[in-house]
């Protein structure tokens, strides 16, 4: 592997998002995910092997993530520094030269308001490389009935945090599967469960965002 | 011990408490455990974070408190709930259980205001999730910090009058439909600590909690219920749990 894409793939999964970025303090004034992209890019290295780099890099936190080696904050920083590639690869999956793995519609459930959990799902998936569409908070279940025929090839992604807001995930899910069956659904937040998301009719149950990255990839690989 | 907190008795039986940020006690540990690190796991880059979070807590925090006093009508009991006033709640089989023998029960609220999950939210905005994360766990700790003192607080005042208390219960949790935060609400004169409910029965401000505490004369504060309960994934069954492994 070209050293410039394999230091990429390190800032990703370390967190380093920049030269100026203190995280981490064994990487502090070394160059970041945001200017290694940026030469590689300016040493004709391809998006793509950028891009794949990235991934390894996710995968990698992915995976110490779920032997409880790091936590949440690390998984966050390793969003951040891809978010940074990300920013110099906007104009290329513009222009088609590399495509997102997919598209993730992503919301939570009409009546709850609660949007971290939301956000940080939303930000560890586009790091992920997925095109994520957010549409906030309290989405009825119209709201994202009209966004999937919109994007009829996306997954969707439901949140809630209480347990009450179960009742109107369960509406939603109900909802686009009578008009979607098609559709895959994964829900997440604190009051759910494995069994949960089975009783209300949904494909996944998701406990962090990285459950919700692993959901997506194995619909990429089906 | 006693709190050195004070109240106002701004209607006929509901009180508002005057909390400082000075009164409460940020247990970084418990910060620590809750975002999942084992002791001194920590990597130092998070704790100094945290440390700067902390210390914006007294400007950023907003602490609102307070509680209603009313009747627990014994002859209308059931099983999954109990009349209080003149109003039913729907508490379950396992609240109801812990608060039966009271005959009183405090109506509670309590918020740390908005600024927190504001300052959370605009970090995200502008690509830093880690520490909007951070925010949003130490304002959860936080507010759940000054239910803590509420609560011993309540428990004080009624230790005056050769009053116990119970343990206290959340509309949301425990099998006890939030919806029901409509009616603990009632109880209120409107906009109570600055705090409003959605339609869906949800707080503004988020970090905001809400709940009732048992009062009576042969009612005890005791460990939690947690095992008996079905919500598997809860966070203050999380939260205990770790706690009691530190």
């Amino acid at each position: 592997m070209n050293e410039l894409i394999e230091r990429i793939s390190i800032c990703v999964e370390r967190g380093k998002v920049n030269k100026t970025s203190p995280y981490p303090k064994d990487l502090a004034g070394q160059d970041g995910a945001d200017e290694l992209t940026r030469q590689a890019l300016d040493s004709n290295l391809g998006p793509d092997s950028i891009l794949q780099a990235c991934n390894v890099g996710m995968m990698k936190i992915g995976e110490r993530f779920g032997r409880n080696e790091v936590f949440v904050p690390e998984l966050l920083m390793a969003a951040k520094a891809m978010n940074a590639v990300m920013a110099h690869l906007k104009p290329f999956f513009k222009a088609g030269t590399v495509k997102a793995k997919g598209k993730f519609l992503l919301g939570t459930v009409a009546g709850d308001l609660h949007d971290i959990g939301k956000n940080l799902v939303s930000m560890v998936v586009e790091g992920n490389g997925w095109q994520v569409i957010d549409l906030g908070v309290d989405v009825k279940p119209g709201k994202f009935i009209e966004k999937i025929k919109e994007n009829p090839d996306c997954i969707v992604g439901l949140s809630a945090l209480l347990t009450t807001t179960m009742a109107s995930m369960s509406k939603t899910v109900k909802e686009i599967k009578e008009q979607f069956p098609n559709i895959k659904i994964i829900v997440g937040g604190a009051p759910l469960s494995h069994k949960a998301a089975e009783q209300m009719g949904a494909d996944g149950y998701a406990p962090d965002p990285q459950g919700a990255v692993e959901f997506l990839n194995e619909f990429i690989a089906a | 011990m006693s709190l050195l907190l004070s109240q106002t008795e701004i209607e006929k039986n509901i009180f508002e408490v005057v909390i400082n940020f000075s009164n409460l006690q940020i247990d970084k540990k418990e910060i620590e455990s809750s975002l999942g690190y084992p002791e001194d796991m920590i990597p130092n880059h998070f704790s100094e974070l945290i440390d700067e979070i902390i210390s914006e807590l007294p400007d950023k925090c907003k602490i609102k408190a307070g509680y209603c006093l009313a009747e627990i009508n014994k002859q209308k009991e059931k099983k999954d709930g109990l009349t209080i006033a003149d109003k039913f709640f729907n508490m379950d089989r396992l609240v109801t259980a812990q608060i039966k023998k009271s005959e009183l029960a405090a109506l509670f609220v309590c918020t740390i205001g908005n600024v927190m999950e504001n300052w959370s939210r605009q970090l995200l905005t502008n690509g830093d999730p880690a520490t909007a994360f951070l925010v949003d766990t130490v304002a959860s700790i936080t507010v759940e910090s000054v239910t803590d003192l509420l609560h011993d607080f309540i428990g004080d005042e009624m230790k005056k009058r050769n009053l116990n208390i119970t343990n206290r219960y959340s509309p949301g949790y425990c099998n006890w439909p939030v919806s029901e935060q409509q009616l603990l609400f009632s109880f209120f004169p409107q906009n109570f600590c600055g705090i409003i409910l959605t339609d869906s029965s949800l707080m503004i401000p988020i970090k905001s909690v809400s709940g009732v505490i048992g009062i009576g004369a042969n009612v005890k504060r005791k460990d939690y219920v947690c095992d008996q309960c079905g919500m598997k994934d809860c966070t203050y069954r999380a939260v205990r749990s770790r706690l009691k492994s530190i």
